[in-house]
């Protein structure tokens, strides 16, 4: 298993080497911007027709640039600047993942939204009915921390070896000062970022699409690409089921479950009311969100 | 003596520089900060609590969304391609049922205020166009990134897109009414629409 999780981790590497490694500036900002000078910069203002996490999406200001001259007139009505440079506005296509599984999707987003309000909710509303909304945060933090190793070695293959770095200050901070990472004690300081990457979003970073979109029963929304992805991330997280099937993590996961609904409660609904068709704007979301992760 | 004098200095200009800086922050900004600060006035406002002041509370919420939300750009971002379709009559009624649709939504969101602390983060302007980055930290102690997109009209700034959370709310408009419209019609549109503005 470890040898899977190797040979995952080597692919990256042979894919492309670290763009930024050695970059040790404080800023993201700055250390993104520095990695669009480098060797990707020619192949992003050929325009690559599809480009996720490339640079043409990410840098505002180049967009702005650079994009305008380009743009025909006729469409100026719905320029914007600050949309991706290769999916302008006025695209005849909206901007979309692939979803060539969609009545399947759909089926499972029927039944995900069944098990959301006919169990999900009721025992996370009873839970949270006994447990303090506190009690709850400080729960969310404590499993946030554990997968601690799934975001730095991430950190590194994306080549933010500063986000590493700042990730492993805030294990450490929060595990020994935040009484084993129940209290975040590194966001009420505020001297570590905080850096949520996972393998798809490496993969996304060195110009992995996200393949097509994939409703997973009880998971929900993720992507041929993310799907790969959360597989070799179980091989770092401390309680997978994948890995190890036992009650303990299937209790722990259930409890990370049932704890982040809890403080969540609402969103989906909020999110049903605003759409005209629910499974779209979920899977629109999913895939902007992601966009945006990886462009970060 | 001398160290204490620079400390002071120190402590002065770091003080002007902290109250100076939303203030260089920029006309877009501002307007944001105008807009975002009307409704939480109402918001938090002890005399519009209540079942009772529902109706007034919301037409003052309104009445500020309304202000600084441009209906009409964001109804043509979010139709993009289909919007050149459609004559004057349709286009002036998919504003008003897309605007009340929006303003539904937003102002549930806006409802449901708990304390949420707004920062602002950072703007960019490109000639007409401009970015207003900040950040809603929730009392649960998430941070939620929010970017409002503007566009100058006359000598004001309208909002034409929100993304929270990278998500655009244009974007995810515009797939879902490309894909009512291409799998019917937009007629099949206008009506899932009138149902949805009709719910409670």
């Amino acid at each position: 298993m470890v040898q899977v999780l190797f040979a995952v981790i080597m692919f990256c590497v042979v894919l492309e080497p670290f763009p930024a490694l050695g970059e040790t500036e404080a800023d993201l900002r700055v250390e993104v911007v520095s990695t669009f000078n480098g060797p990707r910069r020619s192949a992003a203002t050929k325009g690559a027709p599809y480009s996720e996490g490339t640079i043409d999406e990410s840098s505002q200001f180049r967009v702005a640039q650079g994009g305008a001259a380009e743009r025909d007139t006729e469409e100026d009505v719905l320029r914007d600047p600050f949309a991706e440079r290769d999916k302008p506005a006025a695209e005849e296509t909206p901007d979309t993942i692939a979803d060539p599984l969609e009545p399947i999707n759909r089926a499972f987003f029927v039944f995900n939204d069944k098990l959301y309000f006919w169990v999900l909710k009721p025992v996370a509303k009873g839970y949270g009915a006994v447990v303090p909304e506190q009690a709850r945060v400080a729960v969310k933090n404590f499993f946030y921390n554990l997968a601690f190793p799934v975001r730095f070695v991430n950190c590194f293959l994306q080549g933010k070896v500063n986000g590493a770095f700042m990730e492993m200050g805030r294990f450490f901070t929060n595990t020994f000062i935040g009484a084993a990472g129940f209290i975040d004690v590194a966001t009420l300081t505020g001297n570590f970022g905080k850096y949520d990457e996972d393998l798809g979003q490496s993969f996304g970073s060195h110009g992995v699409g996200p393949g097509f979109y994939i409703n997973w029963p009880i998971l929900g929304p993720s992507s041929l690409r993310d799907t790969v992805g959360a597989v070799g991330d179980a091989f770092l997280d401390p309680i997978s089921i994948l890995i190890d099937p036992s009650g303990y993590t299937i209790a722990a996961n259930a409890l990370d479950l049932v704890n982040n609904t809890s403080l969540r409660l609402g969103d989906y609904e909020d999110l049903k009311r605003a759409a005209l068709d629910p499974y779209i704007s979920v899977r629109d979301a999913y895939y902007q969100n992601r966009k945006s992760k990886i462009r970060e | 003596m001398k160290p204490i004098g620079l400390y002071r200095k120190f402590l002065f200009f770091s003080l002007i520089f902290a109250i100076a800086t939303p203030v260089c922050a920029g006309v877009p900004t501002e307007k944001i900060k105008d807009t975002t600060e009307k409704i939480l006035s109402i918001v938090t406002d002890p005399d519009l609590k209540g079942p009772d002041r529902d109706k007034e509370r919301k037409a003052l919420i309104r009445e500020v969304v309304d202000e600084r939300f441009d209906w009409e750009e964001l109804s043509r971002r979010a139709l993009a391609r289909h919007w050149r379709k459609l004559n004057e009559e349709q286009k002036k009624e998919f504003i008003i049922l897309f605007g009340k649709l929006l303003e539904r939504t937003y102002l549930d969101r806006v409802e449901g205020y708990s304390g949420e602390q707004v920062t602002y983060v950072n703007e960019v302007i490109e000639g007409e166009y401009a970015l207003v980055e900040i950040k809603v930290l929730t009392t649960k102690g998430t941070e939620i990134p929010v970017n409002y997109k503007l566009r100058k009209k006359g000598e004001d700034w309208r909002v034409y897109d929100i993304a929270i959370e990278g998500v655009s709310l244009v974007n995810n408009y515009r797939v879902q009414f490309n894909d009512i419209i291409t799998k019917s019609s937009y007629e099949e549109l206008v009506k899932k629409l009138q149902e949805k503005v009709a719910e409670k």
